[in-house]
């Protein structure tokens, strides 16, 4: 039954996926097993997004169809779950910027690559980020934002970050459909992307295992 | 299907905007200067070679503001100061058509309504940053049904209460479908009246907002008058309308409601699409019609690359989309598709429009060359010229950029200068530049009307 489950999640096939893993509960599966087949297809759907078989709204869906399951065969959530991740990444969108759809899908395909990743969410105040990096052992600040005016943002993040005594230990990028190289150097990041296969690519590289 | 002879309603109203018949010009110069920019303008769309690039800004926010200085926050209240600033950045600057601030909404239409759907400046924002648009689910998955059956009953009874608590009484309402006679309908209606005492507040509201709007819509026409009767600008954007699926997904459902739907219920979402197809074409004709302009504006989100495969696109974005800019083609209208995010996979569909009737922009993440190559004989392209290239480089850069851009994409015509986005920071002498670098352009057999 677990291979349907990952071909209902492949498929697309929200409705399906639930019931199966419902059934599979219900037979006595452990749940986290259950969770654990899903989240190899997510993984298998990453990787044909990544090689351009697969686009956002696979990659979107996929993560509803796992938001799903979760909530049918573990209601109270799976708890957090960061020892064995590649790396920690805090991600947000800047503050004056309130754009969640590429920071949400890097914040996915992050997860889905095995980072441990936390959602600020949108409109963060630099102090919440500053916090954030400290709380979590952050390697990766990914700073967000759709508007040009956010790069003013994104600069006095990057600032506050450093003001902090944070700056060494941590890589930051910036990212956003406006990014480009004059921004990152504008805002003082250390890389920039504009699609989440950057933000991925950067990250694989920085946390020394490859994209 | 093309009709005969008889006069389209878009002839009437190229002929019309470029004789600029709805201004008074404060002198036969202007007036000159202003038909020469605008049929500059339609001769570049129509793919007339005339050996120039005509400079058009997509929109203009904080740039224009810093000509006061005003904030974001004056900007949606203090009309008169925005107004001073968008004339000074238009006198400052030498463009050949403009754009004002048709996106810059009244704050009190906002506030009047308590609109959830944005987030303003002096409200939840601080007053230096610019008015945003939350994207939720303000239709439910399960509602499909109950729209297509009797749309205007879900819009006033479900849609409206959801984006305004002010508006909240009139979801309970009874459906007004029921309402045949005294003894059938019109009783529970008038019971529901009289038991619901917040309806009056939801109308005062309704009518704040509106104060608010009509003081806008007469600050806009006197932005047209001088910037278009004195500075001699043609006025670029006008009515507007949406592409059916960016309606479902930005207004309705969500990105991430539609998406869902694209998988779960795709069906439903075709037939809600073809429901708004000959609406959101009698809304671009009727605002055409109404604002005496030619070229009715679309602002694309959702179809972008990456946001949907080739054949996602083409099953769902776009076959409704391709009907209502052949429906407003057919009137004789021009269509001004402003494409957001990198579009380059999806440039091919506008041959499928007849040639020489649409303007397509083009942001900086879409390949201009490319553009030109698939669209060169069939549409005009603009923009492209980034702008986080306009904020922080260099001027000798941004000419660079320009003067490359003009080389790939003038030759010929069916090209005009733009930003890529809505212009907020970008250095003055960077935009002066990119203006130089197209008005010093001079391509081979220019007609020299202009």
């Amino acid at each position: 039954m677990s291979q349907a489950l990952t071909d209902a999640i492949l498929g697309m096939r929200m409705d399906e996926a639930v019931t199966l893993a419902k059934r599979m509960r219900d037979g006595g599966a452990d749940p986290l097993a259950i969770i654990a087949h899903g989240s190899e297809a997510m993984e298998e759907i990453g990787r044909r997004f990544a090689a351009g078989e697969a686009f956002l709204p696979e990659l979107i869906m996929g993560g509803e169809i796992m938001k799903a399951v979760t909530s049918e065969v573990m209601p109270g959530g799976t708890g957090s779950a960061e020892t064995d991740s590649r790396g920690t990444v805090v991600i947000g969108t800047v503050h004056g910027d309130i754009h969640d759809i590429g920071k949400d899908i890097v914040a996915l395909m992050l997860g889905i690559e095995g980072y441990a990743v936390h959602d600020l969410g949108i409109d963060v105040p630099v102090e919440d980020f500053v916090a954030a990096v400290k709380e979590h052992d952050a390697d990766i600040v990914a700073l967000s934002g759709l508007l040009t005016l956010a790069f003013d943002a994104m600069r006095s993040t990057v600032d506050g970050i450093a003001a902090d005594g944070l700056r060494d230990k941590v890589k930051i990028m910036v990212g956003g459909a406006p990014v480009d190289e004059s921004v990152r150097a504008y805002t003082g990041a250390d890389g920039w992307g504009n699609d989440v296969g950057h933000a991925v690519r950067l990250a694989g590289e920085w946390t020394g295992g490859g994209a | 299907m093309e009709r005969a002879a008889e006069e389209k309603l878009g002839d009437r109203l190229v002929a019309d905007w470029v004789s600029g018949a709805h201004l008074r010009f404060a002198s036969d110069e202007a007036r000159g200067k202003y038909q020469a920019r605008a049929q500059l303008i339609i001769d570049t769309i129509r793919l007339e070679d005339t050996g120039r690039i005509p400079v058009i800004p997509a929109a203009t926010q904080k740039f224009a503001f810093d000509y006061g200085p005003v904030t974001f926050r004056e900007a949606m209240t203090e009309f008169d100061k925005v107004f001073d600033a968008y004339v000074r950045q238009y006198e400052d600057t030498d463009f050949d058509a403009y754009v004002g601030p048709e996106f810059i909404y009244p704050a009190g239409m906002f506030e009047a309504l308590r609109w959830n759907r944005v987030r303003l400046p002096g409200v939840h924002l601080p007053d230096d940053k610019s008015f945003q648009f939350v994207e939720a689910e303000y239709m439910k998955a399960e509602e499909y049904d109950e729209y297509l059956d009797d749309p205007s009953d879900w819009i006033l009874r479900k849609y409206l209460p959801r984006l305004s608590p002010e508006l909240e009484p009139l979801g309970q309402l009874p459906p007004l479908r029921n309402t045949v006679t005294f003894f059938q309908g019109l009783t529970d209606l008038v019971v529901a009246a009289a038991e619901n005492p917040g309806l009056v507040e939801a109308v005062k509201a309704l009518q704040a907002s509106g104060r608010a709007v009509q003081e806008w819509f007469d600050y806009l026409g006197r932005i047209d008058q001088e910037l278009g009767g004195r500075l001699a600008l043609p006025h670029l954007l006008g009515p507007m309308a949406h592409a059916p699926f960016d309606i479902i997904s930005n207004y309705y459902r969500g990105w991430r409601g539609a998406i869902v739907d694209m998988f779960s219920r795709p069906e439903k979402m075709i037939a809600l699409m073809e429901r708004l197809l000959p609406w959101q074409l009698q809304y671009g004709i009727d605002g055409a019609r109404a604002l005496g302009q030619p070229i009715v504006t679309l602002y694309l989100y959702k179809g972008a690359d990456g946001f949907m495969s080739d054949e996602q696109y083409e099953q769902l974005y776009w076959p409704t989309l391709k009907k209502l800019i052949l429906g407003l083609v057919d009137e004789g209208l021009l269509v001004w598709l402003f494409t957001q995010g990198k579009y380059d996979s999806r440039l091919h569909h506008f041959k499928e429009i007849p040639a020489g009737t649409c303007l397509i922009h083009l942001e900086s993440a879409t390949d201009a060359g490319l553009a030109k190559e698939v669209l060169a004989g069939s549409q005009c392209i603009e923009g492209n010229v980034p702008s986080s290239l306009l904020a922080t480089a260099s001027v000798g850069e941004v000419e660079a950029y320009c003067v490359e851009l003009a080389e790939r994409c003038g030759k010929g015509g069916g090209f005009m200068m733009d930003f890529s986005a809505f212009l907020d920071e970008a250095k003055r002498e960077n935009v002066k530049k990119m203006i130089e670098v197209a008005r010093a352009y001079r391509g081979g057999g220019g007609t020299g009307r202009a």
